[in-house]
Protein backbone atom coordinates (compact mmCIF):
# COMPACT_ATOMS: atom_id res chain seq x y z
CA UNK A 1 0.00 0.00 0.00
CA UNK A 2 1.25 3.43 -0.88
CA UNK A 3 0.19 6.59 0.99
CA UNK A 4 0.92 10.00 -0.56
CA UNK A 5 0.19 13.36 1.02
CA UNK A 6 -1.02 16.13 -1.32
CA UNK A 7 -2.38 18.62 1.23
CA UNK A 8 -1.72 18.68 4.99
CA UNK A 9 -3.04 22.08 6.08
CA UNK A 10 -6.23 22.94 7.97
CA UNK A 11 -8.74 25.81 7.63
CA UNK A 12 -7.50 27.42 4.42
CA UNK A 13 -4.60 27.21 2.01
CA UNK A 14 -1.60 29.27 3.11
CA UNK A 15 0.85 29.99 0.31
CA UNK A 16 4.15 31.66 1.07
CA UNK A 17 7.74 31.21 2.11
CA UNK A 18 6.79 30.29 5.69
CA UNK A 19 5.02 27.10 4.60
CA UNK A 20 7.23 26.04 1.73
CA UNK A 21 8.57 22.89 3.38
CA UNK A 22 5.44 21.32 4.90
CA UNK A 23 3.17 22.83 2.26
CA UNK A 24 0.20 25.20 2.28
CA UNK A 25 -2.48 23.14 0.52
CA UNK A 26 -5.54 21.90 2.40
CA UNK A 27 -6.29 18.25 3.18
CA UNK A 28 -5.84 15.52 0.60
CA UNK A 29 -4.26 12.06 0.98
CA UNK A 30 -4.01 9.37 -1.72
CA UNK A 31 -3.89 5.67 -0.85
CA UNK A 32 -3.25 3.05 -3.52
CA UNK A 33 -3.05 -0.72 -3.19
CA UNK A 34 -0.43 -2.87 -4.87
CA UNK A 35 -3.17 -4.04 -7.24
CA UNK A 36 -3.80 -0.42 -8.27
CA UNK A 37 -7.05 0.40 -6.44
CA UNK A 38 -7.08 4.11 -5.68
CA UNK A 39 -8.67 5.83 -2.67
CA UNK A 40 -8.42 9.58 -2.14
CA UNK A 41 -9.33 10.97 1.26
CA UNK A 42 -10.65 14.54 1.18
CA UNK A 43 -10.64 17.10 -1.62
CA UNK A 44 -8.85 20.15 -0.20
CA UNK A 45 -6.70 22.22 -2.57
CA UNK A 46 -4.07 19.45 -2.54
CA UNK A 47 -6.31 17.41 -4.85
CA UNK A 48 -5.59 19.81 -7.73
CA UNK A 49 -1.98 18.64 -8.05
CA UNK A 50 -3.02 15.03 -7.51
CA UNK A 51 -5.45 15.48 -10.41
CA UNK A 52 -2.67 16.80 -12.63
CA UNK A 53 -0.53 13.84 -11.63
CA UNK A 54 -3.34 11.39 -12.47
CA UNK A 55 -3.86 13.02 -15.88
CA UNK A 56 -0.41 11.77 -16.85
CA UNK A 57 -1.76 8.21 -16.86
CA UNK A 58 -5.09 6.45 -17.54
CA UNK A 59 -7.25 9.38 -16.36
CA UNK A 60 -6.10 11.40 -19.38
CA UNK A 61 -7.63 8.85 -21.74
CA UNK A 62 -10.82 8.57 -19.66
CA UNK A 63 -9.97 5.15 -18.30
CA UNK A 64 -9.25 6.10 -14.70
CA UNK A 65 -11.13 5.08 -11.61
CA UNK A 66 -10.86 6.52 -8.09
CA UNK A 67 -12.83 6.46 -4.86
CA UNK A 68 -13.00 9.77 -2.97
CA UNK A 69 -13.80 9.47 0.73
CA UNK A 70 -14.84 12.76 2.32
CA UNK A 71 -14.33 13.22 6.08
CA UNK A 72 -16.80 16.14 6.15
CA UNK A 73 -17.80 19.01 3.90
CA UNK A 74 -16.07 21.98 5.56
CA UNK A 75 -14.38 24.02 2.81
CA UNK A 76 -10.83 22.91 3.52
CA UNK A 77 -11.86 19.32 2.74
CA UNK A 78 -13.77 19.92 -0.51
CA UNK A 79 -12.58 23.21 -2.03
CA UNK A 80 -10.17 21.53 -4.44
CA UNK A 81 -12.79 19.27 -6.06
CA UNK A 82 -13.84 21.74 -8.80
CA UNK A 83 -10.16 21.82 -9.81
CA UNK A 84 -9.72 18.03 -9.97
CA UNK A 85 -9.02 17.50 -13.66
CA UNK A 86 -10.22 13.84 -13.91
CA UNK A 87 -13.82 15.09 -13.34
CA UNK A 88 -13.70 16.81 -16.71
CA UNK A 89 -12.67 13.81 -18.84
CA UNK A 90 -15.36 11.56 -20.22
CA UNK A 91 -15.04 7.92 -19.26
CA UNK A 92 -13.37 8.38 -15.89
CA UNK A 93 -15.31 6.77 -13.06
CA UNK A 94 -15.29 8.59 -9.75
CA UNK A 95 -17.09 7.47 -6.62
CA UNK A 96 -17.64 9.99 -3.82
CA UNK A 97 -18.38 8.76 -0.30
CA UNK A 98 -19.46 10.84 2.67
CA UNK A 99 -21.64 10.69 5.73
CA UNK A 100 -25.36 10.67 5.14
CA UNK A 101 -27.06 13.93 5.99
CA UNK A 102 -30.60 14.44 7.15
CA UNK A 103 -31.32 17.71 5.41
CA UNK A 104 -29.61 17.55 2.03
CA UNK A 105 -28.48 14.78 -0.25
CA UNK A 106 -24.79 14.45 -0.87
CA UNK A 107 -24.84 15.27 -4.55
CA UNK A 108 -26.53 18.62 -3.91
CA UNK A 109 -23.98 19.57 -1.25
CA UNK A 110 -21.17 19.04 -3.74
CA UNK A 111 -23.06 20.40 -6.72
CA UNK A 112 -23.79 23.65 -4.88
CA UNK A 113 -20.04 24.35 -4.72
CA UNK A 114 -20.02 24.51 -8.51
CA UNK A 115 -23.20 26.60 -8.87
CA UNK A 116 -23.43 30.15 -10.09
CA UNK A 117 -22.48 32.64 -8.76
CA UNK A 118 -19.57 30.79 -7.13
CA UNK A 119 -18.02 28.80 -9.97
CA UNK A 120 -18.23 29.02 -13.76
CA UNK A 121 -18.47 25.28 -14.47
CA UNK A 122 -21.62 23.62 -13.18
CA UNK A 123 -21.35 20.18 -11.62
CA UNK A 124 -23.76 18.77 -14.18
CA UNK A 125 -21.32 19.60 -16.92
CA UNK A 126 -18.51 17.46 -15.52
CA UNK A 127 -17.92 14.77 -18.09
CA UNK A 128 -16.73 11.90 -15.89
CA UNK A 129 -19.13 9.35 -14.52
CA UNK A 130 -19.55 10.50 -10.88
CA UNK A 131 -21.60 8.58 -8.34
CA UNK A 132 -22.26 9.28 -4.70
CA UNK A 133 -22.53 6.89 -1.82
CA UNK A 134 -23.93 8.05 1.50
CA UNK A 135 -22.48 6.36 4.58
CA UNK A 136 -24.05 5.77 7.95
CA UNK A 137 -21.88 6.04 11.08
CA UNK A 138 -19.79 2.91 11.54
CA UNK A 139 -20.25 1.71 7.94
CA UNK A 140 -17.84 -1.02 6.78
CA UNK A 141 -17.43 -1.86 3.10
CA UNK A 142 -15.00 -3.06 0.48
CA UNK A 143 -13.53 -1.21 -2.44
CA UNK A 144 -11.99 -3.85 -4.70
CA UNK A 145 -9.11 -5.26 -2.62
CA UNK A 146 -9.29 -2.54 0.07
CA UNK A 147 -11.37 -2.88 3.23
CA UNK A 148 -12.80 0.36 4.61
CA UNK A 149 -14.16 0.96 8.11
CA UNK A 150 -15.60 4.23 9.46
CA UNK A 151 -16.52 5.84 12.72
CA UNK A 152 -18.00 9.16 13.79
CA UNK A 153 -15.73 11.97 14.99
CA UNK A 154 -16.30 14.85 17.39
CA UNK A 155 -16.47 17.91 15.16
CA UNK A 156 -18.96 20.71 14.40
CA UNK A 157 -21.52 19.27 11.97
CA UNK A 158 -19.85 15.84 12.50
CA UNK A 159 -16.93 14.29 10.60
CA UNK A 160 -16.07 10.70 9.67
CA UNK A 161 -12.82 8.80 10.33
CA UNK A 162 -11.73 6.09 7.90
CA UNK A 163 -9.50 3.06 8.20
CA UNK A 164 -8.25 1.33 5.07
CA UNK A 165 -6.69 -2.12 5.02
CA UNK A 166 -4.95 -3.74 2.06
CA UNK A 167 -1.73 -5.55 1.23
CA UNK A 168 -1.33 -6.65 4.85
CA UNK A 169 -1.20 -3.06 6.12
CA UNK A 170 -3.66 -0.60 7.60
CA UNK A 171 -3.90 3.17 7.67
CA UNK A 172 -6.43 5.31 9.58
CA UNK A 173 -7.39 8.91 8.78
CA UNK A 174 -8.76 10.75 11.84
CA UNK A 175 -9.48 14.34 10.82
CA UNK A 176 -11.15 16.58 11.85
CA UNK A 177 -11.89 15.92 15.50
CA UNK A 178 -11.83 17.52 18.91
CA UNK A 179 -10.70 15.44 21.88
CA UNK A 180 -13.43 13.30 23.44
CA UNK A 181 -13.43 15.04 26.79
CA UNK A 182 -14.74 18.60 26.88
CA UNK A 183 -17.47 19.26 24.32
CA UNK A 184 -19.81 16.98 22.39
CA UNK A 185 -20.18 18.57 18.98
CA UNK A 186 -23.34 18.45 16.97
CA UNK A 187 -25.14 20.82 14.61
CA UNK A 188 -25.41 23.92 16.80
CA UNK A 189 -23.10 26.94 16.72
CA UNK A 190 -20.77 27.40 19.71
CA UNK A 191 -19.71 30.99 20.13
CA UNK A 192 -16.78 30.45 22.46
CA UNK A 193 -15.08 28.40 25.14
CA UNK A 194 -17.42 29.77 27.79
CA UNK A 195 -20.45 28.20 26.18
CA UNK A 196 -22.64 26.33 28.65
CA UNK A 197 -22.02 23.27 26.50
CA UNK A 198 -18.36 23.42 27.52
CA UNK A 199 -19.13 21.22 30.51
CA UNK A 200 -20.56 18.05 29.08
CA UNK A 201 -23.62 16.55 30.72
CA UNK A 202 -23.54 12.98 32.00
CA UNK A 203 -25.26 11.82 28.83
CA UNK A 204 -22.79 13.72 26.63
CA UNK A 205 -19.89 12.28 28.59
CA UNK A 206 -21.13 8.77 27.96
CA UNK A 207 -21.49 9.49 24.24
CA UNK A 208 -17.98 10.97 24.08
CA UNK A 209 -16.58 7.94 25.87
CA UNK A 210 -18.11 5.51 23.42
CA UNK A 211 -17.00 7.70 20.48
CA UNK A 212 -13.44 7.65 21.82
CA UNK A 213 -13.53 3.87 22.25
CA UNK A 214 -14.73 3.47 18.66
CA UNK A 215 -11.88 5.67 17.38
CA UNK A 216 -9.36 3.55 19.32
CA UNK A 217 -10.91 0.39 17.82
CA UNK A 218 -10.69 1.90 14.34
CA UNK A 219 -6.97 2.61 14.88
CA UNK A 220 -6.23 -0.71 16.62
CA UNK A 221 -2.92 -2.09 15.36
CA UNK A 222 -2.73 0.36 12.44
CA UNK A 223 0.61 0.85 10.72
CA UNK A 224 -0.14 4.53 10.23
CA UNK A 225 -2.63 6.94 11.79
CA UNK A 226 -3.09 10.37 10.22
CA UNK A 227 -4.55 12.57 12.96
CA UNK A 228 -5.88 16.14 13.24
CA UNK A 229 -3.34 17.83 15.53
CA UNK A 230 -4.08 21.41 14.58
CA UNK A 231 -3.66 22.90 18.04
CA UNK A 232 -0.98 23.25 20.65
CA UNK A 233 -2.15 22.87 24.26
CA UNK A 234 -2.32 26.66 24.59
CA UNK A 235 -4.35 27.16 21.45
CA UNK A 236 -6.75 24.41 22.48
CA UNK A 237 -7.47 26.23 25.74
CA UNK A 238 -8.43 29.32 23.69
CA UNK A 239 -10.40 27.55 20.97
CA UNK A 240 -11.90 24.30 22.30
CA UNK A 241 -15.10 25.14 20.43
CA UNK A 242 -13.57 24.83 16.94
CA UNK A 243 -13.32 21.06 17.11
CA UNK A 244 -9.62 20.20 16.72
CA UNK A 245 -7.11 18.13 18.72
CA UNK A 246 -3.58 18.47 20.10
CA UNK A 247 -0.69 16.07 19.49
CA UNK A 248 -1.20 14.76 23.04
CA UNK A 249 -4.74 13.63 22.11
CA UNK A 250 -3.42 11.79 19.07
CA UNK A 251 -0.63 10.17 21.09
CA UNK A 252 -3.13 8.93 23.66
CA UNK A 253 -5.32 7.29 21.00
CA UNK A 254 -2.28 5.79 19.23
CA UNK A 255 -0.84 4.42 22.45
CA UNK A 256 -4.12 2.76 23.43
CA UNK A 257 -4.54 1.37 19.93
CA UNK A 258 -0.96 0.08 19.63
CA UNK A 259 -0.31 2.11 16.48
CA UNK A 260 3.12 1.98 14.78
CA UNK A 261 3.36 5.45 13.29
CA UNK A 262 1.45 8.66 13.97
CA UNK A 263 1.41 11.37 11.30
CA UNK A 264 0.57 14.81 12.68
CA UNK A 265 -1.84 16.38 10.19
CA UNK A 266 -4.10 19.38 9.48
CA UNK A 267 -1.47 21.88 10.58
CA UNK A 268 -2.83 25.28 11.67
CA UNK A 269 -2.67 27.93 8.95
CA UNK A 270 -0.52 30.16 11.14
CA UNK A 271 2.08 27.47 11.77
CA UNK A 272 5.36 28.20 9.97
CA UNK A 273 7.69 25.39 8.92
CA UNK A 274 9.94 26.06 11.93
CA UNK A 275 6.91 25.97 14.22
CA UNK A 276 5.75 22.62 12.79
CA UNK A 277 9.29 21.36 13.46
CA UNK A 278 8.93 22.47 17.08
CA UNK A 279 5.47 20.86 17.44
CA UNK A 280 6.93 17.62 16.07
CA UNK A 281 9.90 17.73 18.42
CA UNK A 282 7.65 18.27 21.45
CA UNK A 283 5.30 15.48 20.31
CA UNK A 284 8.22 13.09 19.87
CA UNK A 285 9.47 13.89 23.36
CA UNK A 286 6.04 13.21 24.80
CA UNK A 287 5.61 10.11 22.65
CA UNK A 288 8.94 8.72 23.86
CA UNK A 289 7.82 9.14 27.48
CA UNK A 290 4.44 7.51 26.99
CA UNK A 291 4.96 4.85 24.38
CA UNK A 292 8.36 3.46 23.40
CA UNK A 293 7.07 1.90 20.19
CA UNK A 294 5.21 4.82 18.66
CA UNK A 295 6.97 6.66 15.85
CA UNK A 296 5.82 10.21 15.14
CA UNK A 297 6.23 12.29 12.00
CA UNK A 298 4.71 15.53 10.74
CA UNK A 299 2.86 15.21 7.43
CA UNK A 300 4.17 17.28 4.56
CA UNK A 301 3.18 17.73 0.94
CA UNK A 302 4.98 15.11 -1.12
CA UNK A 303 5.41 12.64 1.75
CA UNK A 304 5.22 9.19 0.17
CA UNK A 305 5.02 6.14 2.47
CA UNK A 306 4.99 2.46 1.61
CA UNK A 307 3.22 0.10 4.02
CA UNK A 308 3.03 -3.70 3.85
CA UNK A 309 3.23 -5.17 0.37
CA UNK A 310 3.72 -2.58 -2.36
CA UNK B 1 -3.61 56.90 -1.73
CA UNK B 2 -1.72 53.76 -0.79
CA UNK B 3 -2.44 50.46 -2.54
CA UNK B 4 -1.28 47.09 -1.12
CA UNK B 5 -1.58 43.67 -2.74
CA UNK B 6 -2.51 40.75 -0.44
CA UNK B 7 -3.52 38.18 -3.04
CA UNK B 8 -2.75 38.30 -6.76
CA UNK B 9 -3.64 34.80 -7.93
CA UNK B 10 -6.70 33.62 -9.88
CA UNK B 11 -9.00 30.60 -9.49
CA UNK B 12 -7.47 28.78 -6.53
CA UNK B 13 -4.64 29.44 -4.04
CA UNK B 14 -1.43 27.88 -5.29
CA UNK B 15 1.02 27.33 -2.43
CA UNK B 16 4.50 26.01 -3.11
CA UNK B 17 8.09 26.99 -3.80
CA UNK B 18 7.27 28.07 -7.38
CA UNK B 19 4.96 30.91 -6.26
CA UNK B 20 6.76 32.31 -3.23
CA UNK B 21 7.86 35.58 -4.84
CA UNK B 22 4.60 36.82 -6.43
CA UNK B 23 2.48 34.86 -3.95
CA UNK B 24 -0.14 32.13 -4.17
CA UNK B 25 -3.11 33.76 -2.40
CA UNK B 26 -6.25 34.63 -4.32
CA UNK B 27 -7.42 38.18 -5.07
CA UNK B 28 -7.35 40.86 -2.39
CA UNK B 29 -6.17 44.48 -2.58
CA UNK B 30 -6.36 47.15 0.11
CA UNK B 31 -6.46 50.89 -0.39
CA UNK B 32 -5.67 53.36 2.36
CA UNK B 33 -6.76 56.93 1.69
CA UNK B 34 -4.94 59.89 3.21
CA UNK B 35 -7.98 60.59 5.42
CA UNK B 36 -7.50 57.12 6.95
CA UNK B 37 -10.41 55.42 5.14
CA UNK B 38 -9.75 51.77 4.29
CA UNK B 39 -11.20 50.21 1.15
CA UNK B 40 -10.75 46.51 0.46
CA UNK B 41 -11.23 45.15 -3.04
CA UNK B 42 -12.20 41.46 -3.17
CA UNK B 43 -11.83 38.90 -0.42
CA UNK B 44 -9.78 35.98 -1.76
CA UNK B 45 -7.46 34.13 0.64
CA UNK B 46 -5.16 37.19 0.66
CA UNK B 47 -7.76 38.78 2.97
CA UNK B 48 -6.49 36.58 5.79
CA UNK B 49 -3.07 38.27 5.85
CA UNK B 50 -4.66 41.71 5.39
CA UNK B 51 -6.82 40.93 8.43
CA UNK B 52 -3.81 39.93 10.51
CA UNK B 53 -2.14 43.23 9.55
CA UNK B 54 -5.26 45.30 10.37
CA UNK B 55 -5.64 43.65 13.79
CA UNK B 56 -2.51 45.59 14.77
CA UNK B 57 -4.47 48.84 14.25
CA UNK B 58 -7.86 50.22 15.40
CA UNK B 59 -9.45 47.04 13.99
CA UNK B 60 -7.83 45.03 16.80
CA UNK B 61 -9.62 47.22 19.36
CA UNK B 62 -13.01 47.08 17.68
CA UNK B 63 -12.71 50.66 16.48
CA UNK B 64 -12.09 50.05 12.80
CA UNK B 65 -14.30 50.62 9.82
CA UNK B 66 -13.82 49.72 6.18
CA UNK B 67 -15.64 49.33 2.90
CA UNK B 68 -15.31 46.05 1.00
CA UNK B 69 -15.90 46.14 -2.76
CA UNK B 70 -16.70 42.78 -4.35
CA UNK B 71 -16.12 42.43 -8.09
CA UNK B 72 -18.16 39.21 -8.27
CA UNK B 73 -18.83 36.10 -6.20
CA UNK B 74 -16.56 33.45 -7.70
CA UNK B 75 -14.76 31.57 -4.90
CA UNK B 76 -11.37 33.11 -5.48
CA UNK B 77 -12.87 36.54 -4.72
CA UNK B 78 -14.82 35.65 -1.57
CA UNK B 79 -13.12 32.61 0.00
CA UNK B 80 -11.05 34.73 2.42
CA UNK B 81 -14.21 36.30 3.90
CA UNK B 82 -14.60 33.71 6.70
CA UNK B 83 -10.91 34.11 7.64
CA UNK B 84 -10.73 37.90 7.83
CA UNK B 85 -9.88 38.51 11.50
CA UNK B 86 -11.41 42.01 11.92
CA UNK B 87 -14.86 40.57 11.12
CA UNK B 88 -14.62 38.74 14.46
CA UNK B 89 -13.97 41.83 16.61
CA UNK B 90 -17.18 43.38 17.98
CA UNK B 91 -17.28 47.11 17.39
CA UNK B 92 -15.70 47.04 13.93
CA UNK B 93 -18.00 48.22 11.15
CA UNK B 94 -17.97 47.07 7.54
CA UNK B 95 -19.98 47.92 4.49
CA UNK B 96 -19.83 45.32 1.76
CA UNK B 97 -20.64 46.69 -1.67
CA UNK B 98 -21.34 44.33 -4.53
CA UNK B 99 -23.29 43.61 -7.70
CA UNK B 100 -26.45 45.20 -8.90
CA UNK B 101 -28.89 42.41 -8.08
CA UNK B 102 -29.86 43.79 -4.70
CA UNK B 103 -28.38 43.50 -1.24
CA UNK B 104 -30.49 40.44 -0.38
CA UNK B 105 -28.73 38.42 -3.03
CA UNK B 106 -25.33 39.66 -1.88
CA UNK B 107 -26.23 38.60 1.62
CA UNK B 108 -27.46 35.18 0.47
CA UNK B 109 -24.25 34.60 -1.47
CA UNK B 110 -21.94 35.41 1.44
CA UNK B 111 -24.21 33.62 3.88
CA UNK B 112 -24.13 30.42 1.85
CA UNK B 113 -20.36 30.28 2.19
CA UNK B 114 -20.78 30.45 5.97
CA UNK B 115 -23.46 27.72 6.14
CA UNK B 116 -23.03 24.94 8.70
CA UNK B 117 -22.15 22.19 6.24
CA UNK B 118 -19.22 24.30 4.95
CA UNK B 119 -17.99 26.40 7.88
CA UNK B 120 -18.44 26.13 11.65
CA UNK B 121 -19.39 29.79 12.22
CA UNK B 122 -22.68 29.15 10.33
CA UNK B 123 -23.59 32.82 9.67
CA UNK B 124 -21.85 36.13 9.19
CA UNK B 125 -24.09 37.37 12.00
CA UNK B 126 -22.06 35.17 14.37
CA UNK B 127 -18.82 36.91 13.44
CA UNK B 128 -19.04 39.81 15.88
CA UNK B 129 -18.46 42.93 13.79
CA UNK B 130 -21.27 44.99 12.34
CA UNK B 131 -21.50 43.99 8.67
CA UNK B 132 -23.85 45.75 6.30
CA UNK B 133 -24.48 44.56 2.76
CA UNK B 134 -25.20 47.15 0.12
CA UNK B 135 -25.86 46.66 -3.57
CA UNK B 136 -24.54 49.35 -5.88
CA UNK B 137 -27.10 51.94 -6.81
CA UNK B 138 -28.43 52.30 -10.37
CA UNK B 139 -25.79 54.84 -11.33
CA UNK B 140 -23.09 52.48 -10.01
CA UNK B 141 -21.48 55.23 -7.97
CA UNK B 142 -20.72 55.50 -4.28
CA UNK B 143 -18.80 57.70 -1.88
CA UNK B 144 -16.43 56.54 0.85
CA UNK B 145 -15.07 59.43 2.89
CA UNK B 146 -13.44 61.71 0.35
CA UNK B 147 -13.25 58.99 -2.27
CA UNK B 148 -15.56 58.71 -5.23
CA UNK B 149 -16.15 55.16 -6.41
CA UNK B 150 -17.57 54.23 -9.79
CA UNK B 151 -18.07 50.78 -11.23
CA UNK B 152 -18.64 49.13 -14.57
CA UNK B 153 -19.74 45.53 -15.19
CA UNK B 154 -17.28 43.85 -17.57
CA UNK B 155 -18.09 40.57 -19.31
CA UNK B 156 -16.63 37.57 -17.47
CA UNK B 157 -17.52 34.36 -19.31
CA UNK B 158 -21.18 33.60 -18.67
CA UNK B 159 -21.39 36.27 -15.97
CA UNK B 160 -20.24 39.82 -15.19
CA UNK B 161 -17.53 41.19 -12.93
CA UNK B 162 -17.44 44.75 -11.67
CA UNK B 163 -14.44 46.94 -12.42
CA UNK B 164 -13.97 49.71 -9.87
CA UNK B 165 -12.47 53.20 -10.13
CA UNK B 166 -11.51 54.93 -6.90
CA UNK B 167 -10.72 58.64 -7.04
CA UNK B 168 -9.46 60.70 -4.14
CA UNK B 169 -7.32 63.83 -3.85
CA UNK B 170 -6.68 63.97 -7.55
CA UNK B 171 -5.38 60.41 -7.76
CA UNK B 172 -7.14 57.49 -9.35
CA UNK B 173 -6.95 53.72 -9.07
CA UNK B 174 -8.77 51.23 -11.30
CA UNK B 175 -9.26 47.54 -10.46
CA UNK B 176 -10.37 45.47 -13.43
CA UNK B 177 -10.00 41.77 -12.68
CA UNK B 178 -11.74 38.79 -14.26
CA UNK B 179 -12.45 40.35 -17.63
CA UNK B 180 -13.09 38.48 -20.86
CA UNK B 181 -13.41 41.14 -23.54
CA UNK B 182 -15.05 40.38 -26.85
CA UNK B 183 -13.10 40.45 -30.09
CA UNK B 184 -12.88 44.24 -30.18
CA UNK B 185 -11.14 44.38 -26.79
CA UNK B 186 -12.38 46.60 -23.95
CA UNK B 187 -15.68 48.38 -24.57
CA UNK B 188 -15.84 52.18 -24.82
CA UNK B 189 -17.51 52.27 -21.40
CA UNK B 190 -14.72 50.19 -19.86
CA UNK B 191 -12.06 52.42 -21.42
CA UNK B 192 -13.93 55.45 -20.07
CA UNK B 193 -13.81 53.99 -16.56
CA UNK B 194 -10.06 53.26 -16.86
CA UNK B 195 -9.16 56.55 -18.59
CA UNK B 196 -6.01 58.24 -17.36
CA UNK B 197 -5.79 56.22 -14.14
CA UNK B 198 -2.61 56.60 -12.11
CA UNK B 199 -2.72 52.85 -11.60
CA UNK B 200 -4.67 50.23 -13.53
CA UNK B 201 -4.73 46.80 -11.86
CA UNK B 202 -5.77 44.55 -14.72
CA UNK B 203 -6.56 40.88 -15.11
CA UNK B 204 -3.62 39.13 -16.77
CA UNK B 205 -4.49 35.48 -16.12
CA UNK B 206 -2.90 34.09 -19.26
CA UNK B 207 -0.29 34.49 -21.93
CA UNK B 208 -2.06 35.19 -25.27
CA UNK B 209 -1.33 31.58 -26.31
CA UNK B 210 -2.90 30.09 -23.18
CA UNK B 211 -5.92 32.38 -23.40
CA UNK B 212 -6.69 31.30 -26.94
CA UNK B 213 -7.09 27.74 -25.64
CA UNK B 214 -9.34 28.79 -22.76
CA UNK B 215 -11.40 31.54 -24.31
CA UNK B 216 -14.67 30.54 -22.59
CA UNK B 217 -13.19 31.21 -19.16
CA UNK B 218 -13.81 34.92 -19.64
CA UNK B 219 -10.38 36.03 -18.48
CA UNK B 220 -7.71 38.32 -19.93
CA UNK B 221 -4.38 37.73 -21.53
CA UNK B 222 -1.33 39.97 -21.35
CA UNK B 223 -2.41 41.45 -24.71
CA UNK B 224 -5.80 42.43 -23.27
CA UNK B 225 -4.20 44.12 -20.27
CA UNK B 226 -1.74 46.03 -22.44
CA UNK B 227 -4.45 47.02 -24.93
CA UNK B 228 -6.71 48.32 -22.15
CA UNK B 229 -3.84 50.31 -20.60
CA UNK B 230 -2.88 51.85 -23.96
CA UNK B 231 -6.38 52.79 -25.02
CA UNK B 232 -7.18 54.32 -21.65
CA UNK B 233 -3.79 56.05 -21.51
CA UNK B 234 -3.17 55.04 -17.91
CA UNK B 235 0.10 55.94 -16.18
CA UNK B 236 0.90 52.60 -14.61
CA UNK B 237 -0.26 49.02 -15.30
CA UNK B 238 -0.15 46.27 -12.67
CA UNK B 239 -0.66 42.75 -14.02
CA UNK B 240 -2.92 40.71 -11.73
CA UNK B 241 -4.85 37.43 -11.21
CA UNK B 242 -2.21 35.06 -12.58
CA UNK B 243 -3.13 31.51 -13.56
CA UNK B 244 -2.64 29.05 -10.70
CA UNK B 245 -0.09 27.07 -12.69
CA UNK B 246 2.18 30.03 -13.47
CA UNK B 247 5.46 30.03 -11.56
CA UNK B 248 7.31 33.16 -10.47
CA UNK B 249 9.50 32.66 -13.52
CA UNK B 250 6.43 32.58 -15.80
CA UNK B 251 5.14 35.84 -14.27
CA UNK B 252 8.57 37.46 -14.75
CA UNK B 253 8.15 36.47 -18.40
CA UNK B 254 4.71 38.12 -18.61
CA UNK B 255 6.06 41.38 -17.21
CA UNK B 256 9.08 41.42 -19.56
CA UNK B 257 6.91 40.62 -22.57
CA UNK B 258 4.44 43.35 -21.54
CA UNK B 259 7.31 45.84 -21.36
CA UNK B 260 8.38 44.92 -24.91
CA UNK B 261 4.80 45.25 -26.20
CA UNK B 262 4.44 48.71 -24.68
CA UNK B 263 7.80 49.82 -26.08
CA UNK B 264 6.84 48.59 -29.54
CA UNK B 265 3.66 50.64 -29.31
CA UNK B 266 5.68 53.72 -28.36
CA UNK B 267 4.43 53.83 -24.76
CA UNK B 268 7.80 53.98 -23.05
CA UNK B 269 6.48 56.20 -20.28
CA UNK B 270 3.76 53.73 -19.33
CA UNK B 271 5.12 51.75 -16.41
CA UNK B 272 4.30 48.03 -16.14
CA UNK B 273 4.77 45.79 -13.13
CA UNK B 274 3.66 42.42 -11.84
CA UNK B 275 1.44 42.68 -8.76
CA UNK B 276 3.04 40.75 -5.90
CA UNK B 277 1.86 39.90 -2.39
CA UNK B 278 3.13 42.48 0.07
CA UNK B 279 3.84 45.14 -2.57
CA UNK B 280 2.63 48.64 -1.63
CA UNK B 281 2.33 51.43 -4.19
CA UNK B 282 1.82 55.06 -3.28
CA UNK B 283 -0.17 57.18 -5.71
Amino acid sequence: MRVRFWGVRGSLPVPGARTERYGGNTSCVEITSAAGTRIIIDGGTGIRRLGKDLMRAEFESGKGQAHILISHTHWDHIQGLPFFAPFYREGNRLFVYARQRDDQNLRSVFASQADAPFFPVSFDSTRANVSFRELHDGAKFEIEDMRVATTRLNHPHVATAYSIAADGARVAYVSDTAPFSDILFGQEFLSGPSSPRAQPSKADKAKLKSMAAAVVRLCEGADLVIYDTMYTANEYRQFPHFGHSRPSDAIEVCREAGVKTLALFHHAPDRSDAEVDAVLEAARAQGARESKKLEILASYEGLDLSLGKV
Amino acid sequence: MEVTFWGVRGSIPSPGPATVRYGGNTSCVSVRLSDGEVIIIDCGTGARNLGISLLGTAFGRGEGSATVLLSHAHWDHIQGFPFFGPFYVPGNRFTIVGGSHGSELLERVLERQMAAQFFPVQSYRNMGAHIEMRALSEDRAATVGQAKITAYPNPHGPTLALAFRIEAQGKSLVYASDVGYGEGGPSEAAVALYRGADLLIHDCTFTPEDRSRRITRGLSSLDDAVEAALRAQVKRLALFHYDQDYSDHDVDGLVARGRRLLDERGARALEILGAAEGLTLSL
